[in-house]
């Protein structure tokens, strides 16, 4: 599982005195620290938005709809959280309510059995398998969902988790848990054949 | 299957899941700004300044000028319409090159867009640019310095001559894209063609302009078509089912129905 995004402690206390002096100068209305600050954030909260959205326009409209409401919303940061945690607490928020509209507005899902074969080949699994897996993890709850694409798919950590989310680092690991064992029981039957 | 091995196919078949490609840095950068800015110009306005048409003759010059626009933009849209008729009637049957691919496959019809109806297409893009670059201006500028009833009136109406250009422009992109689906093909060019006016849109709706309940559930409702057309046509593929939603969202809200009873579309233009 790749880890680039694990941050150490050291790298956390450099990283919220850079945010603490980009945020005071956005505060006093310095446009390149505004560019500076995103600059510094978005491809991280990009990347999360397209892992969610499974959609490169709708990750570009919650990337940028978290920027804007993070800018508008600047004096209110407290600095409990890393900005980045912040922004993130932010970014999930706005997925969430937009892959609901989203839904809303499709007025339907993909059932698994219709999702395309994936071209793409990986270690150990089938383009059918791999498929399954797509669709089974886009099938996962509203609370599994977010905690398995962060922490399986992107490498955040429990603690980042819980703190983007709100929620304690027990449910985290428990959300995860029961995403998995999900992911488990959807591809009990199908992957037989392929992983044995 | 144990679970340390489940976790590893797990591991390995999720790294690929929704793959970010290139992060479009600059353009999000960009809608940030516009956004931001007509969120600033969207301050409200206290009751004394909102617009009331009965000080129209004020307004005389400006209006006689929206007209002229909206007209000329009406008359683009129902040439639009119209030049897809012809379209369709000048679908030949390709010639076939050889007996061999003459016998193996049935042939398709080609589709010849006429000159005239590019040339149309591409006048109204240029006119969704000025829309777009005007609705920018007017975000960037923010209000006045030095607010007055006449500084705002002006703007008001101003936003209004822009947004009703934007509503013709979309009425005609609307069209000219249900056009080319009935023929069972996509237009490219009318996929930046709907990005520009979904950016419009975007905009518009965080300006004053939305402020009034009506038009902003008509921006709303051109937003989720819009979006729905621009993602449909950069795909640059025909899907029927997507097409039926996209026709679905036009029909439920009624968006072309209210695009064409808008106050100010019955001048008898081009009739």
């Amino acid at each position: 599982m790749s880890r680039v995004w694990f941050r150490t402690e050291a790298v956390t206390d450099t990283s919220r005195l850079h945010d603490r002096q980009l945020i005071t100068r956005c505060l006093a209305g310095d446009t390149l620290a505004e560019r500076a600050l995103y600059d510094a954030h978005v491809e991280r909260v990009y990347r999360l938005m397209h892992r969610m959205a499974g959609d490169a326009d709708l990750a570009a409209d919650f990337t940028q709809e978290t920027f804007i409401r993070a800018f508008e919303r600047l004096e209110q940061y407290r600095g409990d959280s890393s900005l980045g945690t912040w922004l993130h607490t932010i970014a999930v928020s706005v997925a969430l309510n937009g892959m609901r509209k989203v839904k809303r507005l499709r007025g339907r899902t993909e059932a698994i059995d219709s999702v395309p074969e994936i071209a793409i080949q990986p270690l150990g699994l089938t383009g059918d398998l791999r498929a399954r897996l797509y669709a089974a993890v886009d099938a996962l709850s509203e609370k599994l969902r977010p905690v398995f694409v962060m922490h399986d798919v992107e490498g955040y950590t429990h603690d980042e988790i819980a703190t983007t989310l709100g929620i304690p680092v027990g449910t985290s690991k428990a959300r995860l848990f029961d995403a998995r064992a999900k992911l488990r029981l959807a591809l009990a039957a199908f992957a037989g054949d392929h992983i044995a | 299957m144990n679970d340390d091995n489940f976790d590893e196919l797990l591991a390995q078949g999720v790294r690929d899941y929704n793959a970010p490609g290139a992060i479009p840095r600059e353009e999000i950068w960009e809608r940030i700004q516009a956004v931001r800015a007509a969120r600033r110009a969207a301050t409200p306005l206290p009751p004394s300044v909102k617009p009331r048409m009965r000080r129209a003759p004020v307004w005389l010059g400006t209006a006689v000028a929206a007209t002229v626009m909206l007209s000329v933009g009406v008359a683009i849209g129902r040439r639009v319409e119209r030049s897809h008729a012809p379209v369709v009637a000048s679908v030949q049957p390709v010639v076939p090159k050889t007996e061999a691919t003459s016998a193996s496959a049935p042939q398709a019809p080609v589709v010849s867009t006429t000159p005239d109806r590019d040339s149309i297409v591409t006048a109204i893009q240029h006119e969704t640019q000025h829309t777009a670059r005007r609705a920018r201006e007017l975000a960037s500028a923010g209000p006045a310095p030095s607010p007055s009833r006449a500084a705002d009136d002006n703007r008001v109406l101003a936003y209004q001559l822009v947004v009703m250009q934007h509503l013709v422009g979309s009425e005609a992109m609307i069209t000219a894209f249900r056009s080319s689906a009935r023929r069972g093909s996509v237009d490219t060019q009318i996929a930046s063609w709907s990005r520009d006016l979904l950016n419009t849109t975007r905009l518009l709706e965080t300006s004053p302009a939305a402020q009034d309940p009506t038009m902003r559930r008509l921006l709303e409702d051109l937003d989720l078509v819009i979006s729905q057309i621009a993602q449909y046509t950069t795909r640059g593929q025909v899907n029927t089912d997507d097409l039926e939603l996209i026709e679905q969202s036009i029909d439920k809200r009624g968006v072309m129905q209210k695009l064409r009873t808008l106050p100010g579309r019955n001048a008898p233009v081009g009739t």
